[in-house]
């Protein structure tokens, strides 16, 4: 039977264990950035550079593939915020002013979350498993033995393709949401549906879009890393790729929902 | 031993470079005091190797050896520390990243299971290098890869994917991408491994053409005993983490070592049983 005096050490032990290897990661990960970086911007002194067409196609990827998901998403989320808006301000017979509401929570909010969450599960797991399959198959150290660094081949086009990719899909998202919502209240308030997008570019300002933008460029760069360190953090076979791809997701996910309200927190404090 | 393995093996050994010979050329590889730890287990003991130009030394070791071990690092997969490597004639462990990355284009290696990528068929698979560290045109890229794959008795194969292959022509096609930029030094780790014996007599053949065809140095890391002696100048045999002999094949076949004669004629070794320990062990003291 297990001592109960040494349960609290063994907790606090489990607690500094996992705290070493969370800041193991994020180190991990913050070499990975930078070094993926560093390729990008000089990998053509070395005759190495990234190649625009795997960034390219990685776009393809995680982009322009995903569009009719993300259009679907984004003109739901826009019809669901328009029915809640319209039923609590009906409450104080407010429901002239939705798109206040509507506006401003699709571009600083909720397109660039969806749109983070949607490819976090899509392609960030896509990325883990493709690197936990190639480390296990040996394709990684291939690359390494040809002299082709990993990094350059591998992460560069991902986080660059991520990064554009993110912001463009958010924009979109911004569209069809507002659209989406517009129909719908239009309808319900028997209003014009130009008076209602009038009224939504009136009340946005450049700054919120700016702000929701950024939210997804920062919400690409957590997708790519945590996709490539859940990958290359692999260990067993088939099963263990199934591991970090689930990881992968599951941490992508949090890390947006708390880089949001951080990243929220900051730009209007 | 077949007879056919006989004769190749009668071909070769009447090729085999003196000893005489072999030291007057060039060493491509130098291992010196090379020890590596898992944690706290020790895999390698002060390893200390050479290879010369246009040499096919053979590394053979039961499983858990440290042959894998020593390959990577000898690869560059595993810092070569403590210790020293030199790879055709540069300290590993002196030279910066990216003159690492440089050294690697001058050095081939074919992996056990292939490590083709799974996305790119065949030829574009042995392009890659080419594709990545040249600055050749897509034509000529096509040219010298169909050379290579050519070479290894793959040509009109390389439209395939690699989940299209069999074992050994995955072998053949990993080999075509070792050897796409004109190495120097290949290396092959298990080229036989899972492989019938006729299609593991081929790929002997293969690498035995390389050697003189290409005048490389080839590295094998095997177990299998008869592929050894077809196309081995010298074989290092490891034990438990340990060169137990390097030399030409004649003399580690003739070996009076015990433990090199059981591992060339897989016998097993019976550790000598001490019943008083052994009770001890089965009560948990």
């Amino acid at each position: 039977m297990a001592n109960p005096l040494k349960l609290p050490g063994k907790i606090f032990e489990g607690i500094g264990r996992r705290t070493v290897a969370g800041l193991d990661e994020m180190g991990y990960a913050a070499a990975i950035f930078f070094e993926a970086i560093y390729w990008t911007l000089t990998g053509w002194r070395y005759r190495q550079p990234v190649r625009i067409t795997s960034a390219f196609a990685s776009m393809m990827q995680f982009g322009v593939t995903a569009l009719p998901i993300a259009t679907l998403l984004a003109a739901t989320i826009g019809l669901m915020l328009a029915i809640q808006s319209l039923y609590s301000l009906g409450l104080f017979g407010a429901e002239q002013y939705a798109y206040i509401g509507i506006a401003l929570s699709v571009v600083r909010e909720f397109s660039p979350m969806i749109m983070g969450i949607l490819i976090a599960g899509r392609s960030g797991s896509a990325i883990a498993a493709r690197l936990a399959t190639m480390s296990i198959n040996q394709e990684v150290d291939a690359l390494q033995v040809m002299g082709i660094n990993p990094v350059r081949f591998l992460v560069s086009p991902v986080l660059i393709a991520l990064v554009l990719m993110m912001p463009c899909l958010a924009m979109w998202a911004n569209l069809v949401s507002i659209l989406a919502a517009g129909l719908y209240v239009s309808a319900q308030l028997h209003q014009s549906f130009g008076a209602y997008l009038n009224d939504t570019i009136d009340v946005l300002k450049t700054g919120d879009v700016w702000h929701g933008l950024g939210k997804a460029t920062l919400f690409g760069v957590i997708i790519a890393l945590v996709g490539v360190v859940n990958g290359s953090m692999v260990q067993g076979g088939a099963e263990g790729v199934g591991k970090v791809t689930t990881r992968s997701v599951v941490i992508s996910i949090t890390l947006i929902v708390v880089a949001d309200m951080i990243f929220a927190y900051m730009t209007t404090k | 031993m077949t007879n056919d393995a006989l004769t190749a093996e009668a071909v070769n050994q009447a090729n085999r470079p003196s000893a005489e010979e072999l030291a007057t050329r060039r060493k491509v590889i130098e291992v010196d005091s090379l020890d590596w730890s898992f944690g706290t287990r020790q895999v390698l003991f002060d390893i200390n190797l050479d290879v010369r130009e246009g040499e096919i030394m053979v590394i053979m070791g039961g499983s858990g050896s440290g042959k894998t071990t020593l390959l990577r690092h000898l690869v560059g997969l595993m810092p070569p520390l403590p210790g020293k490597i030199k790879l055709l004639g540069k300290d590993m462990g002196a030279l910066s990243r990216m003159q690492l990355l440089e050294l690697k284009r001058r050095i081939g290696v074919a992996f056990q299971f292939g490590a083709l990528f799974s996305s790119m068929s065949v030829s574009e698979n042995v392009k890659l290098p080419l594709r990545e560290l040249t600055d050749l045109e897509e034509r000529t890229m096509d040219i010298m890869a169909n050379m290579k794959l050519e070479v290894c008795n793959l040509s009109g194969f390389g439209h395939l994917m690699p989940s299209d292959l069999s074992g050994g022509m995955m072998k053949r096609a990993s080999i075509a991408r070792a050897i796409v930029m004109d190495p120097k030094l290949i290396f092959l780790d298990e080229p036989s491994s899972g492989l019938d014996p006729v299609v593991s007599s081929a790929l002997d053949d293969l690498i035995l053409k390389l050697r003189d065809a290409m005048d490389i140095s080839v590295v094998v890391v095997s177990h299998d005993v008869e592929s050894a002696y077809k196309i081995a100048d010298r074989i290092t045999i490891l034990d438990k983490g340990r060169i137990l002999a390097c030399d030409r094949v004649d003399a580690v076949r003739n070996s009076t070592n015990e433990r090199v004669q059981n591992l060339l004629h897989r016998r097993s070794e019976q550790a000598e049983i001490d019943p008083t320990e052994y009770l001890r062990r089965l009560a948990g003291d």
